[in-house]
């Protein structure tokens, strides 16, 4: 007399569930990417914004800035302009190109002798622009050349008896619009492409581990010989790789509030990033593409035909919905009834609508969830079919 | 009872089965024996219902495997040639996993998995992890999965391949026992010694058909021959034979 009960599906779909879970929940790499991977993003970005914000405080030319030079003695009037505007000088070593080529000096200046005694001469800057922060530095000392070259101007002019602004016929005059919490706001907007990429390989290891790696293994076959529907087998361990992913997606999100509201902390001219209630909301729009991502993953694991052809195809499939994401960052694009129909990109307008705390319209939320949920049940229901073919469980 | 009917199956261009039919009565332990490549592994698959036949029937207890796949396989306990364990669970985790897939629970499953470690003689390395289990240990809990729930039919594919004398024995034993208590066994083994030993019938395939079939000792008195080993030889070497001729 054999046991004989024929429990439903969802019996046999939360048998297979709890073991996928209990079993990943003791292998380290599982672990590693749904607890350690979310945080490295979030740290990246917080670090970026916590420099910015400490470069970025204060009055930048009331700081004193030392350039190295030579032949500044024969120059006074200039040397003198310059120390008044808080640009202080040393003497520049013999190797003063490679001293600049390698970064040991943001930029050299040269008078040379010639200029001794006269109102007309030529300074040369030895700088590598190629290193971003050598660029403001470069850019002070030739904007307060520039201002003593109009002071020069002027007083020629004058002595000249010719109208007041004649050496400089065009004055300009910046208005910089930009506050330092924008350098926030930039840091904050990195985070939706950050986070879809970690949405994108949270269930990764789950979804070839109980596919392709079964098989490989030899514990497909073993498993298939038991009475449960083939495709309550793979919603199951879709199942177990979708709270991976969900996991993933709450440490990630949570790292990404906690650090940045530490970093914009560390300085008084950054603004706040948006309140947990935000990162919330974020998390619920999200939920969709969870899904998306996880039957993706089943589908491409069902098809490959060794573990490491999938991990090549799933360690790629991150950068697709990643990269539109971080064009978003510079060009950003908005929400419009066609655009957020797009599977992934409705929900990648969305959180960028709702980290940059604007007003969502309801309508898109629906067309947006919808689209996704449709897609990923079915492309679900492919991998299905193709998890019932012959070739994915006999090796050999 | 598992019963099997002309059945045929295909890879692409290879025929591996070309109309093989037999019958493995209850209270009967069957060997299929037969060269590597001759269908063995194909046809358990399709009785146990990996595999579907391009033509043919598969039956368990009368239940048609194509028909209704999930009734013939809670008939069948299966211990097929790749073991496959989950090295971060136990082995009574094992044992339990698939006790629930067939829809036992609760105390029952833990009275009939407390019973399998002590037949088996699991009891060390029960609540161990499989990470690391030697050959004999991995047997014994693809064997405890195979047969948690009970089944009136057993399939066992090599059920002693890589074993020492001593779970050799312990295996042997435990066929022995399920016969006396009137289960259907299907096993393929290479072992003479062990088919001998154990089967009360025995169907020799070679290309994918059955090529004779009968008791042990009526097949030494139709090849002539004392040494089972050498009555495979025999008759396979005819079976060869009548296929050159035929081509």
């Amino acid at each position: 007399m054999n046991h004989q009960t024929a429990n439903g599906w969802f019996t046999r779909f939360l048998t297979v569930l709890m073991k996928e879970l209990r079993d990943h929940i003791r292998d380290r790499r599982s672990l590693t990417l749904a607890l350690i991977y979310p945080m490295l993003g979030p740290v990246l970005v917080a670090g970026g914004l916590f420099i910015s914000g400490k470069t970025l405080q204060g009055d930048f030319r009331a700081q004193y800035l030392t350039i190295a030079q030579v032949g500044i003695e024969y120059a006074p009037a200039l040397k003198q302009y310059l120390e008044d505007n808080n640009i202080l000088f040393v003497p520049a070593p013999d190797d003063k190109e490679d001293a600049v080529r390698e970064g040991r000096l943001p930029v050299v200046l040269l008078i040379p002798e010639s200029a001794k005694g006269q109102d007309h001469f030529t300074v040369e800057l030895i700088t590598n622009l190629g290193r971003v922060d050598n660029l403001k530095i470069t850019a002070r000392l030739t904007s307060t050349i520039s201002e003593y070259n109009e002071v020069v101007a002027e007083q020629i002019a004058r002595k000249a008896g010719l109208p007041k602004g004649y050496g400089s016929a065009i004055k300009m005059r910046r208005i910089n619009v930009a506050r330092d919490a924008n350098i926030a706001v930039f840091f904050y907007n990195m985070m939706p492409p950050l986070m879809i990429f970690m949405i994108f390989l949270g269930g990764v290891h789950l979804a070839i581990d109980t596919t392709v790696g079964e098989r490989e293994r030899g514990s497909l076959e073993p498993l298939l010989l038991a009475p449960v529907e083939r495709w309550v087998l793979l919603a199951a361990k879709a199942g177990a790789a979708l709270a991976f992913t969900a996991v993933t997606t709450v440490v990630n999100l949570g790292a990404f509030r906690l650090f940045m509201a530490w970093a914009a902390a560390s300085s008084e001219h950054l603004v706040a990033p948006p309140g947990w209630g935000v990162f919330a909301l974020t998390l619920i729009v999200a939920a969709p593409l969870m899904a998306f991502a996880v039957a993706l993953q089943m589908s491409v694991a069902v098809t490959s035909r060794s573990m490491k052809e999938a991990q090549i195809y799933l360690g790629l499939l991150p950068l697709v919905p990643a990269l539109p994401g971080m064009v978003m960052v510079f060009a950003p694009m908005n929400p419009t009834d066609l655009t957020v129909a797009v599977p992934v990109l409705g929900q990648m307008l969305l959180i960028n609508q709702l980290i940059a705390e604007q007003s969502m319209d309801p309508l898109h939320v629906v067309i947006a969830t919808l689209s996704t949920t449709v897609s990923a049940v079915l492309i679900f229901l492919l991998a299905a079919k193709w998890f019932r073919r012959e070739k994915m469980f006999v090796l050999g | 009872m598992i019963e099997i009917e002309t059945l045929t199956k295909h890879f692409d261009e290879v025929l591996a089965l070309d109309g093989l039919s037999l019958t493995a009565p209850d209270g009967q332990v069957t060997g299929l024996i037969g060269p590597n490549g001759a269908g063995k592994t194909t046809a358990f698959r399709i009785i146990y219902g990996l595999l579907v036949a391009d033509t043919g029937i598969a039956r368990v207890d009368g239940v048609d495997v194509a028909h209704d796949r999930m009734a013939a396989q809670r008939q069948l306990g299966v211990l097929p040639d790749v073991r496959g364990l989950y090295p971060r669970l136990t082995a009574r985790e094992h044992i339990r996993y698939f006790g629930q897939l067939h829809g036992a629970s609760g105390a029952e499953l833990e009275a009939d998995i407390d019973d399998l470690v002590e037949r088996l003689g699991m009891t060390e390395f029960a609540d161990r992890l499989t990470k690391g289990f030697s050959r004999g240990q991995e047997l014994k809990v693809a064997l405890g999965r195979a047969l948690v729930h009970r089944p009136k039919n057993l399939i066992l594919d090599e059920p002693t391949n890589g074993l020492d004398v001593m779970s050799s024995r312990a295996v042997r034993d435990l066929i022995g026992e399920m016969r006396a208590a009137g289960h259907c066994i299907l096993l393929s083994s290479h072992i003479m010694s062990e088919v001998s030993a154990l089967c009360d019938r025995l169907v020799v395939i070679a290309n994918g058909r059955a090529v004779v079939e009968g008791t042990p000792d009526a097949l030494r008195e139709l090849a002539g021959a004392d040494d089972l080993e050498e009555v495979f030889v025999r008759v396979l070497g005819d079976a060869a034979k009548k296929a050159e001729a035929a081509q």
